[in-house]
């Protein structure tokens, strides 16, 4: 692994996934020439909740709440659409604590990626089973195996209205680089689901395990008109449940025929895109400019 | 000239509409009108009611005794028949039916209906209730409603479930009757409420000219001459038009009563002007829930836009987390909270004030926060923008206190109270960013120039961090990083006049301490008891955090009653007084029925209190 030029400390264990996506963003942001003025980073708790602090490169990230950051994000996205938005988040911030906000996410379609920092366990408070580890699996520091069924997070994607759905594998840094790239560049929201071995808790789904397995999909997923939506979301679904022997990386899925959410508010404020949230002059030297007396009108006693 | 007229009928079937439409009717001849709605958490079929006091100057309160009682059900006169003192209007069809077989009403209303008609010798029909009525010189008016019904249907041949609907119209036609003022305001309201709809338009019209033949006039109300214009405005509306004016730009809500209607009206009214001729937009999200409904509009707040989200108790307990961060990280948001009755679901559409010190507590860890409370809808309009203000001036969450007892209840305003001072915009100590920015940096105020996110590398973390916002644990970062957060309260109390944080009415030695909605009653009750004789001090707190110390103390000092008057059960206001100061109240007014506090049972309290000397009441009135 390559040294970073993070002024911060960076305190993830050595061997740790987080590295290596760490490296492709590096790599990203470089080469999207992608800085303060057009992108930030919004990440969750957990060990992956730390990654903007330790980016090497000049960008501005928010490490928010646990399960939240998608929340977060959707405030800062739909307030100043010109920013990139990548979310960061853990399996168990996205599919555990904030499976909400992930589900509702798909909803709205906003043109922002999120990636998650798949790794089965929780990391930072000593490796209990996180929602995407398998039932019947015990790893490190469980007391017995796990005994909750696991998360699809494609197959939960795909039904929920994601419109870039992919997974790489944290180690590897260019075919992740690559997907997460499409992620942003992607008209919509999108998630890269990343497998990302866990040196500390996770003796199960190891570095070894997961290159025995993995291998690049072979389907188109991209979506050309309306009409395939159901054969391409069906052939991605039964995609991803592929796991025991071969695990599948790649584009699962991706349709950029659906209205963005910051589309479908411009329909509503037919300026939103020129004129968003963030850079409307609220005031004139310091009197309220906002015309409101009209709505007062509208209630006249006459 | 005081005046309560009650409407009341089974939810969804247009009683809100005719309560505001009477309102319109009687402010239109020049009245002012305050106006209370109760109703239970439901659809379709509960009883509710609307309680409009009349006056030739404003009111702020309802009173638990009504002049006059419209009703077109049954259930409607069970619920209420005690308290009409001149008229009631009631549908004479249902003479025979008896409080026991009315299934929507509550077992203890039944009872309590059963036992006040049995003890006085009477039976438990309508008709017996006629009778009570009558020994009490109550004037009954029956309204022959399945025939004025049928005639509706048979004139404009509509359908029958549509023509159902005319019956409240009549029973307004009927009320409005007696109050002598010109016929034609009536009419004028009507056309202003269903004009773009010829069928609705010709049916309440028919229906309201039947309901005016039931009655002659008897209180003679003479017009008065409107000079300013007026608006008729409820307290949702007021919140939202305050928003909208102080520069709102984004605003994320979970559905919830009573706080929606304001997301949804500012939704509706969106696109907004600039008095340059600019437009602009406000974003609003219906979240998944509250924690993403605050958290939304946190991040909205650190690119700069004006942002917050309306939520009631059970949502607040949601957002603690969400407003836990904000503090830790400066962001400006402004959480309105409609207070509603708890703990719990509680009483998800009464009143209370059960939840201040939740509001001043919320959140886990020691942060600055603001808290206001608006104690009237001209409060609340100008409260909401200076909670925008003292987000960003303080860069904390600023939660702004309004009962669901104002939220819901509409009054008729002059116009002139929202058309004073220019509305003033502070966005607070502002950065355009650059290299080297720093979002925390340390200062002798405890306030960082702000800068959005895109104009700097920015980190924010809701773990301790240094200055640049990244993490650290050091324990002398923490010393100086901790202090400068909770300096802003401070600074806030330095800059922020106490004189401003509270409202003084009259000058006594008995003192009513009040916050919220008690505001209205109280002072409605300090002119009565004046003309009893009896002097009363009102003192209404408007601001929590900071709380106006050194001013109550010399306000308060030398007193001979302080008397708390507060919808909960500890009378939590007063208690942050004491906090605060070491002054505790002499006695204490509380209710906590969910209903508000009423002018007649107030004036009692009062009186209790102060001339008997009682040191504790607790208020029930209401249905």
């Amino acid at each position: 692994m390559e040294e970073h030029n993070a002024t911060e400390f960076n305190d993830w264990c050595i061997g740790c996934g987080d590295f290596g996506i760490l490296r492709s963003e590096e790599l990203l942001t470089d080469e999207l020439k992608l800085d303060y003025k057009n992108f930030v980073v919004v990440s969750g708790i957990g060990c992956s909740g730390k990654t903007p602090h330790f980016f090497p490169n000049k960008i501005s990230g928010i490490h928010t709440l646990h399960g939240r950051a998608l929340a977060f994000a959707t405030g800062i996205k739909l307030s100043n659409p010109s920013m990139e938005v990548l979310v960061q988040a853990g399996d168990g911030d996205t599919f555990g604590i904030g499976a909400g906000h992930f589900v509702n996410a798909g909803r709205r379609n906003i043109n922002m990626a999120l990636l998650v920092h798949d790794n089965g366990v929780y990391g930072l408070t000593k490796g209990q089973a996180s929602p995407t580890l398998h039932r019947g699996e015990k790893t490190k520091s469980l007391p017995k195996p796990n005994i909750n069924d696991s998360i699809n997070p494609i197959a939960l994607a795909l039904s929920v209205g994601y419109t870039f759905v992919a997974r790489g594998f944290a180690y590897d840094v260019n075919g992740t680089k690559e997907l997460i790239k499409k992620a942003i560049m992607h008209k919509g929201m999108a998630l890269v689901d990343i497998l990302q071995p866990c040196p500390s808790y996770n003796d199960i789904n190891t570095n070894e395990w997961y290159r025995k397995r993995v291998y690049n999909l072979d389907i188109d997923p991209v979506v050309k008109s309306m009409d395939e939506v159901p054969q391409k979301i069906n052939a991605a679904i039964s995609r991803s449940y592929e796991w025991e022997e071969k695990i599948p990386l790649g584009v699962f899925y991706q349709n950029e025929l659906v209205p963005t959410f910051e589309e479908r508010l411009k329909e509503n404020i037919p300026d939103y895109d020129v004129n968003y949230p963030a850079i409307q002059k609220i005031e004139e030297q310091g009197e309220a400019n906002t015309v409101y007396e009209k709505l007062l009108q509208a209630r006249k006693v006459a | 000239m005081r005046l309560s007229w009650m409407i009341g009928g089974a939810q969804g079937l247009g009683v809100d509409t005719s309560a505001n439409l009477f309102g319109s009717a009687v402010a239109k001849a020049g009245y002012y009108i305050y106006g209370n709605r109760e109703y239970y958490s439901n659809i379709k079929g509960r009883h509710s009611y609307f309680n409009v006091v009349i006056g030739s100057k404003p009111y702020r309160s309802i009173s638990e005794k009504v002049n006059i009682l419209a009703s077109f059900d049954a259930e409607t006169v069970f619920q209420h028949f005690t308290s009409v003192t001149d008229f009631l209007v009631y549908d004479g069809a249902s003479e025979m039916v008896k409080a026991e077989t009315i299934r929507s009403m509550e077992p203890e209303v039944t009872d309590k209906a059963v036992k006040e008609l049995e003890s006085n010798g009477y039976g438990t029909s309508i008709a017996d209730v006629v009778q009570y009525l009558k020994k009490k010189d109550v004037t009954c008016i029956p309204v022959n409603y399945v025939d004025d019904i049928n005639a509706v249907i048979n004139n404009l041949k509509i359908p029958p479930p549509l023509a159902s609907k005319a019956k409240n119209t009549i029973a307004i036609g009927t009320s409005y009757s007696l109050l002598g003022l010109k016929e034609d305001y009536l009419r004028a309201a009507i056309k202003e409420a269903f004009g773009k709809n010829d069928l609705f338009l010709n049916m309440n019209m028919l229906a309201a000219e039947t309901g005016m033949k039931y009655a002659k006039a008897h209180y003679n109300l003479e017009e008065l001459p409107i000079g300013d214009e007026r608006v008729q405005i409820d307290g949702n509306t007021l919140s939202a038009i305050g928003k909208i004016a102080g520069g709102l730009r984004f605003q994320s809500y979970y559905p919830i009563t009573p706080a929606s209607d304001e997301s949804t009206y500012i939704e509706a009214n969106q696109i907004v002007q600039t008095t340059t001729g600019g437009s602009g937009g406000v974003v609003v999200v219906q979240s998944e829930d509250e924690l993403a409904a605050i958290n939304m509009a946190v991040g909205a707040s650190l690119t700069g836009s004006r942002s917050a989200t309306a939520t009631s108790g059970p949502g607040f307990s949601l957002m603690s987390e969400g407003i836990s961060w904000a503090g830790m990280n400066e962001a400006p948001v402004l959480i309105t909270y409609y207070v509603r009755g708890a703990p719990a679901t509680g009483l998800p559409t009464r009143s209370g004030q059960g939840d201040l010190k939740f509001a001043i507590n919320v959140g886990h860890g020691e942060f600055p926060k603001i808290v206001i409370a608006s104690g009237d809808h001209e409060e609340i309009f100008y409260d909401a923008v200076y909670g925008l203000n003292l987000a960003e001036r303080y860069q904390t969450p600023v939660i702004h206190l309004i009962e669901k007892c104002l939220a819901n209840a509409y009054s008729v305003l002059d116009m002139k109270t929202f058309k004073g001072p220019k509305i003033s915009i502070e966005r607070g100590s502002l950065s355009e960013g650059g290299e080297g920015y720093k979002r925390f940096a340390i200062t002798d105020n405890g306030i960082s120039p702000r800068a959005f996110i895109g104009k700097a590398s920015i980190f924010y973390t809701g773990d301790e961090h240094n200055e640049a916002g990244h993490i650290t644990e050091e324990p002398l970062n923490r010393l100086v990083m901790y202090e400068k957060r909770l300096k802003k309260l401070e600074t806030a109390d330095r800059e922020i006049m106490e004189e401003s944080m509270v409202n003084v009415y009259g000058d006594s030695e008995n003192v009513i301490l009040l916050w919220g909605a008690s505001k209205g009653p109280a002072l409605d009750a300090m002119e009565e008891l004046k003309e009893k004789g009896i002097n009363i001090e009102v003192v209404q707190v408007r601001m929590f955090n900071p709380y106006p110390k050194r001013y109550m103390k010399r306000l308060l000092s030398g007193k001979r009653r302080i008397i708390a008057l507060e919808s909960n059960y500890y009378a939590q206001g007063a208690g942050v007084l004491t906090e605060n100061t070491g002054i505790a109240p002499t006695a204490q007014i509380l209710k906590w029925t969910g209903r508000p506090i009423l002018l007649d049972e107030l004036i009692d309290a009062i009186e209790e209190v102060v001339v008997h000397g009682k040191t504790k009441v607790v208020l029930d009135g209401g249905a």
